[in-house]
């Protein structure tokens, strides 16, 4: 499944510095997402940039060039704002980006950040009129006495050039932080999730929204939970699930009610009494939630370990995925250096019968619902050579029985989290962001998937 | 786990969680650990640009889950039972108290927690103290003159319950558009202590964001909390047996406002700043300067 996974090189993704251990923090990547088709590769970083990647069409002359992502276009999405009524930065650190489907030559995404919400389009040029009757080649003014015929313009072709413009702004709507952004199967409609509060907009209005989820308790005092997650379901445009910082799920429907206050389904697995800790609420925020591609599983992250629901069973998960157990008895520690609060994402593949999520030490996990085999992998530089094979890696309790190449629970490097994973839609391509570094994995042997 | 271990901050306790058995006295130490590290946790999220709500909301439920065990840990000493309408004047019997003698003393009843009015945290606005804030002097702290002096130093269930609250509220302050971080809550004179004070006074740490956030406070008139620094290793009585109260009153003066010895006079208010404590710049009485609010104790590693 995993083990045979090729890797391209890792793509620097701005101002790293070989020799050095050095890393800009505003060059720190903060999402990543895959288009429809997966040929294009959209990465935010926390100064507010977006860089989308471009994968290159197979050559049969160069079959090693294959299919490998190159940079497409840069931009600046976001600056930083200052809020002159609460006297606080509005960080430009892009939480989320989500591409629309693709209707005409150009492509379409949104990106925000913890305030506003922007539509970008992005379209190439290729071809620029020339032979025009009242300006010259370099644009100036013809003296019109010297205009003795007319001659229709033509279009000739021109170097490739990209250009991503600003298509809405979609501000002012959200008191707290959002935290997701999901696109509508209607293509209309999107929703933006803040702590407390999801609304509902249409991709042409920008001055209003509806709000659709409001978890403010009317005292602040009794606040106790969070919405961490929300998307919308990829085939009923009714529905959507949000997660909370508790550990639930809520399935709801527009069609009820215009405030889905109330959910439909309640997904919450029973909290196992031997288990509790002082802990057992923060682990069990979830982190990301992700609807499987054909609607029927959803696919959640806690701290510790991947679930998948059913959408028809709301008790417990179908099945329960440990990412990294061993920290079970660090928690303690893990709280103290806040790395507990860490929100880790997690991907489909294209079949759903994989999932993947990010974990420390630059390790992330691959689990085959099938099979129910699981992967670690690293991403590093020393073992990311292009064209490398991945090796599977193991962390082994501490002072437990330890094999060559192992890491000890005691050596993983907190700081190497991989908190955003992609999966592409329809091949074994994964995208994972290590700090400040992108790297693309190809499964060249297992190419379609199973 | 090298990686974890804060940068110049002793390690008091045991990390790991060995024991899940309430009666272990590993599971109280962890406890207190627990307490202190929350605690210093919020206090440092509200002072970030603009502190993440999830955190927050998790740090405060785990916080109230601590108080809630440890109101139902049975006790050695005296009972302590304190009538709700005191709470807010409780406010100052510490978190550090809690901290260290929550197994001394017996509370209430975790009822506390959900009794413990809101409302009684509030600022008084008839109240005859008033909390001038200014860029110089960012410390002053109103004391209420009909506090109850004997059970300042043995509520602890209904003072930290009362520090939740506190959170909370601030919560609600810090995010419908408030700018500022918690506001304080109302300190009780030092040399008022007729007795080693073995709970402790809550430290109050205000004016660590720019002075210009401290016109806007003053503009809010909002509630006032109390953010205390912990102080650890320390007794009150080691951190108090240098004060000369001559020197409050000299940084009364600067505040304009009248100082009070040996005994608290009904009606007197009296303000009083302590900076936070670190463990490790030892405590000196002069260092009640605004410069001196910078000794922040040191924070466990702060991940981006």
């Amino acid at each position: 499944m995993g083990e045979d996974t090729d890797s391209t090189p890792a793509l620097n993704h701005h101002g790293f510095l070989p020799d050095h251990n050095y890393v800009t923090e505003a060059d720190i990547i903060s999402t990543v997402e895959f288009n429809h088709t997966g040929e294009l590769l959209a990465t935010g970083d926390k100064g507010g940039r977006v860089v989308i990647f471009q994968r290159e069409p197979e050559s049969k002359t160069e079959p090693f060039s294959q299919g490998e992502y190159n940079v497409y276009s840069t931009f600046q999405s976001h600056e930083p704002e200052f809020d002159y009524l609460k006297s606080l930065e509005i960080e430009e650190k892009i939480n989320k980006i989500r591409w629309l489907p693709q209707q005409n030559a150009a492509h379409f995404l949104l990106s925000t950040n913890d305030k506003t919400i922007k539509l970008w389009k992005v379209s190439e040029r290729d071809k620029r009129p020339e032979g025009y009757n009242l300006k010259d080649e370099e644009g100036r003014i013809k003296d019109i006495s010297t205009v003795t015929s007319l001659q229709v313009p033509v279009l000739k072709p021109m170097d490739l050039m990209v250009e991503v413009t600003p298509r809405r702004v979609f501000a002012n709507a959200h008191t707290y932080h959002i935290n997701s952004i999901s696109v509508n199967s209607d293509y209309e409609t999107y929703m933006s999730a803040d702590d407390l509060r999801i609304n509902l907009w249409h991709l042409d209005i920008t001055d209003r929204s509806f709000n659709i989820v409001d978890i403010k308790p009317a005292n602040m005092e009794d606040l106790t939970e969070v919405i961490t997650a929300a998307e919308f379901h990829p085939h009923h445009c009714n529905l959507f699930v949000y997660s909370s910082s508790k550990g639930t799920l809520r399935l709801c429907d527009m069609r009820e009610a215009a405030l889905c206050d109330k959910h439909s389904k309640l997904f919450e697995e029973p909290e196992d009494p031997s288990a509790r800790s002082f802990f057992s609420e923060i682990i069990s925020s979830v982190s990301d939630v992700k609807f499987s591609h054909s609607g029927r599983y959803l696919l959640t992250r806690d701290y510790l370990t991947a679930k998948v629901w059913d959408l028809n069973m709301e008790s417990k998960p179908l099945e329960t995925y440990q990412v990294h157990d061993y920290l079970r008895s660090k928690l303690c520690s893990l709280y103290e250096n806040d790395c507990i609060f860490d929100k880790f994402e997690c991907a489909w593949n294209g079949s759903d019968s994989v999932i993947m999520t990010g974990a420390y030490n630059n390790f992330f996990r691959m689990f085959d619902r099938n099979t129910k085999r699981d992967v670690t992998l690293e991403a590093s530089r020393e073992s990311s050579k292009p064209r490398a094979v991945l090796k599977p890696r193991r962390v082994c309790a501490a002072g437990g029985k330890r094999r060559k190449d192992d890491i000890s629970v005691d050596s993983l490097d907190f700081t190497k989290k991989i908190l955003h994973t992609a999966w592409h839609p329809n091949e074994n391509i994964i995208a994972i962001a290590a700090t400040n570094n992108l790297y693309i994995f190809q499964d060249k042997l297992n190419s379609e998937m199973h | 786990m090298t990686m974890m271990m804060p940068k110049g901050q002793k390690r008091k306790l045991s990390i790991e969680e060995e024991a899940s058995d309430y009666r272990a006295p590993t599971w109280e130490s962890q406890q207190q650990f627990l307490l202190t590290v929350s605690l210093n946790k919020y206090q440092f999220s509200q002072q970030l640009r603009e502190p993440s709500l999830r955190r927050s909301v998790l740090i405060a439920n785990t916080l109230r889950q601590i108080s809630l065990q440890m109101s139902m840990v049975p006790s050695v000493n005296v009972e302590v039972s304190e009538p709700p309408g005191i709470a807010s004047s409780a406010l100052t019997a510490s978190i550090a108290a809690a901290a260290k003698r929550h197994s001394a003393v017996t509370v209430d009843s975790c009822s506390a927690l959900a009794t413990c009015p809101m409302v009684s945290l509030n600022y008084s606005p008839n109240s005859t103290e008033k909390t001038n804030y200014s860029s110089e002097s960012n410390f002053h702290i109103s004391i209420e003159d009909d506090e109850d002096w004997g059970s300042m130093s043995t509520d602890t269930d209904s003072s930290l319950s009362a520090v939740i609250s506190s959170i909370l509220a601030a919560l609600d302050s810090t995010i419908d558009g408030n700018p500022q971080p918690a506001p304080r809550i109302p300190l009780r004179p030092l040399e008022n202590m007729s007795k080693p004070y073995e709970g402790s006074v809550a430290l109050v740490n205000h004016g660590l964001r720019d002075p210009g956030d401290c016109r806007e406070q003053q503009e809010d008139g909002s509630m006032e909390v109390m953010r205390s620094s912990y102080l650890g290793d320390f007794t009150v009585e080691d951190l108090f047996q240098d004060i000369d109260t001559s020197l409050v009153d000299i940084d009364m003066g600067v505040i304009g406002h009248r100082s009070t010895e040996g005994g608290h006079t009904a009606g007197d208010d009296l303000f009083m700043y302590l900076p936070p404590f670190s463990p490790h710049s030892p405590f000196s009485p002069h260092s009640i300067t605004p410069t001196s609010q910078n000794a922040q104790p040191a924070l466990i590693g702060q991940l981006a």
